[in-house]
């Protein structure tokens, strides 16, 4: 069993477990279970196979890409195993710690609206990042201090980066 | 003869390089203008000259009227093409052209003026018969004046910005409660958009499709519509899907519409191109006018797929001085077609702009499809400017073979590096209810849940099978093969393995 971050390039990032026994792998996320397994080259070069459920599936490999059933292209950026520690559930990995405000989206932080030390209310806003013209405002997901702050505004942030920590 | 030598396209992306088309089919030059963001962009490439107007925000570039006439003079064009969105529909703008000598490829200042705002637009429908959704006059002032209102003519109403455009600040009130609770809050919203508060109340038509009608008009009084174009897949009031035409009008329908919009034209003298924008409702078949947008519309490429007129260039030739050149009797429909807007959006994040590289694409082609982009595999898509990188048509002799030619195009079209609505669309195509043409304006909006679901399962898919590519190991897989493949370095190799390949070697 691996814990498992997938980097997508385009900023997104999965938390999966991954467990590999002989073609089958069972992988485990926030959004549940799926058993992949493995069958091996396609017919041509740089196709792979793998059934899901009854259901076959085809990546091909171009260009640094991988192609889903010849239509859905996406690209990982990298696959990091994430260190786990003793008596840390997967689930309390995938969604973060309790307190971690994330970024839901990749933009540029426009203003932070509360400074280090500030107590804050639940759905109090804490800062707001900016995609393409329109300002996405990110709230407090619960009452607390303001512990660490870890962007500035002007900043770019990813999906999944550490915005802000309350405790 | 081409009507201009140069013309110059004051604005950029997919809606730049479709213009140049057009200008350089008719034998004339095409002008670009970039910002600092789109240096390396298609647009600049395609053009036969460019000129830099400012840094990226487009208030200092393709907002600064002043900057696209200078360049416009520095190239010595004759005609300014203002494209969508940006300048197209401001009667300042043109006037500048005109005052600089040179043609403005849409209405005149003058025809512009004679509709300004949306509450214009409703003014003229009343006085030429076009019909227009029951309401207010003119703003209305206060917040008890619009309950007043809002009981009369019967919940549910929309709150609009009288002043507003591209969907924002349209809100739909169901009772009374709702209306008061969004007063204020629209007030404020139209104050800091669009620099007016002033805000009106139509009733809301019953299960509102919105169809719009492509009026066509010349100098000299004659006009024509190319039919209309079906716009009510849409989120957040803007549009994502269209086709042509419509699955909801019958012939009789249609002609309702073609008179209604060319008694609005003629009202006000309009000439060029221009949009009639109607909600209409399949219940009640009432239609309601909305506004006229005043330029080339992002979707006229599925009406000149069905008519086979060149909206672009006709456009030209009538700005130019030149006659209708075919009547409304001439003109004729032949097949349907669909266009799908392609925006660097996510989907699953409530349609945020996704910026960025694109690092990897492949168009469609073939049988049906045609593709207008502004962009390339290595372009940047700026977080400055609308979203829409791309526009793919789709045609077919009748809906369901469009639809067709229409799943295999967006499988077919991959666009690497940004996020994009492909795969939603790509749900939409299997919906029954959209192959069916049930739908309303509100589709989107209803089948979010459900959309979503789906699209979670397939990044679901797409992350534990890309676990699996690199666990496995397989990304490394064939690399060696792909080098180690031994490539003749002599021409006379090359001829020694096809002359042993070919039959006739043996004779």
């Amino acid at each position: 069993m691996k814990l498992l971050r997938v980097y997508m390039d385009t900023g997104e990032t999965y938390v999966v477990s991954y467990d590999q026994k002989d073609n089958k792998d069972t992988i485990k996320s926030e959004e549940g279970e799926m058993v992949v397994e493995f069958l091996g080259k396609g017919t041509r070069e740089n196709e792979y196979l793998f059934k899901v459920g009854d259901q076959i599936h085809s990546i091909t490999l171009d260009e640094g890409f991988l192609i889903l059933d010849q239509e859905e292209e996406y690209k990982v950026d990298r696959v990091n195993e994430l260190p786990v520690k003793e008596g840390q559930s997967i689930e309390e990995l995938m969604k973060g710690k309790e307190g971690e405000v994330l970024s839901p989206l990749q933009g540029r932080v426009v203003v932070v609206r509360v400074k280090e030390g500030d107590a804050v209310t639940k759905g109090q806003p804490l800062l707001s990042v900016e995609a393409m013209k329109s300002e996405t405002i990110i709230s407090a997901p619960i009452a607390g201090v303001i512990e660490k702050i870890a962007v500035k505004p002007g900043q770019g942030v990813k999906k999944g980066d550490l915005l802000v920590v309350l405790k | 003869m081409p009507p201009f030598g140069k013309v110059l396209v004051s604005n950029r992306g997919e809606i730049a390089v479709r213009v140049m088309k057009a200008i350089k089919e008719m034998g004339m030059k095409a002008v670009a203008v970039y910002s600092e963001a789109d240096k390396y962009a298609l647009h600049v490439k395609y053009a036969d000259e460019a000129y830099y107007i400012g840094p990226s925000p487009s208030i200092e570039s393709y907002l600064n009227i002043q900057r696209i006439v200078d360049a416009a003079e520095k190239a010595h064009a004759d005609a300014v093409h203002p494209g969508y969105g940006f300048l197209s529909e401001r009667a300042d703008f043109a006037e500048a052209v005109e005052k600089a000598g040179m043609t403005f490829i849409g209405p005149s200042s003058e025809v512009i003026n004679r509709v300004k705002s949306k509450l214009d637009g409703k003014r003229v429908a009343k006085e030429a018969g076009t019909p227009i959704a029951p309401g207010s006059d003119g703003p209305v002032g206060s917040l008890d004046e619009a309950l007043k209102l809002a009981e009369r003519i019967g919940y549910p109403v929309m709150v609009k910005a009288a002043y507003g455009g591209g969907g924002i600040g349209i809100t739909r009130a169901d009772n009374a409660d709702q209306l008061m609770d969004i007063w204020e809050r629209n007030k404020r919203l139209a104050r800091e958009a669009f620099g007016r508060p002033d805000l009106y109340i139509e009733k809301a038509a019953v299960r509102p499709r919105h169809i719009e009608t492509q009026l066509i008009g010349d100098k000299y009084g004659s006009y024509a519509v190319a039919f209309e174009r079906e716009c009510t897949i849409q989120r957040r009031n803007q549009k994502l899907i269209e086709e042509a035409p419509s699955p909801a009008l019958t012939p009789e329908k249609r002609q309702e519409f073609i008179e209604a919009s060319v008694r609005f034209g003629k009202r006000i003298g309009y000439f060029a191109l221009g949009t009639m924008e109607f909600a209409y409702s399949d219940v009640t078949k009432d239609l309601y006018f909305l506004e006229l947008n005043k330029r080339l519309q992002v979707e006229h490429g599925i009406t000149e797929l069905i008519t086979g007129i060149d909206l672009v260039k006709l456009q030209i030739r009538l700005v130019a001085g030149e006659h209708l050149p075919f009547t409304q009797e001439e003109l004729k429909i032949r097949g349907h077609a669909i266009e799908f807007r392609i925006n660097a959006e996510d989907p699953l994040n409530n349609f945020t702009g996704s910026s960025g590289y694109v690092t990897y694409y492949k168009e469609p082609n073939g049988p049906n499809v045609r593709l207008d982009t502004g962009i390339e595999k290595g372009s940047w898509v700026p977080p400055f400017y609308d979203s829409l990188v791309a526009k793919l048509m789709v045609y077919g002799e009748n809906r369901a073979r469009a639809i067709e030619t229409g799943r295999r195009a967006l499988r077919d079209l991959k666009i690497g590096g940004v996020k994009t609505v492909i795969p939603l669309y790509k749900l939409i195509m299997d919906d029954e209810d959209y192959q069916t043409g049930n739908f309303t304006t509100a589709y989107i909006a209803d089948k979010s849940e459900i959309f979503v679901k789906k699209l979670k399962e397939k990044e679901m898919l797409k992350t534990a099978l890309a676990a699996s590519v690199y666990n496995r190991g397989l990304m490394r897989g064939n690399r060696t093969q792909e080098e180690g493949t031994a490539r003749p370095k002599s021409a006379w190799k090359t001829y020694g393995v096809q002359a042993q390949a070919n039959a006739r070697v043996m004779w």
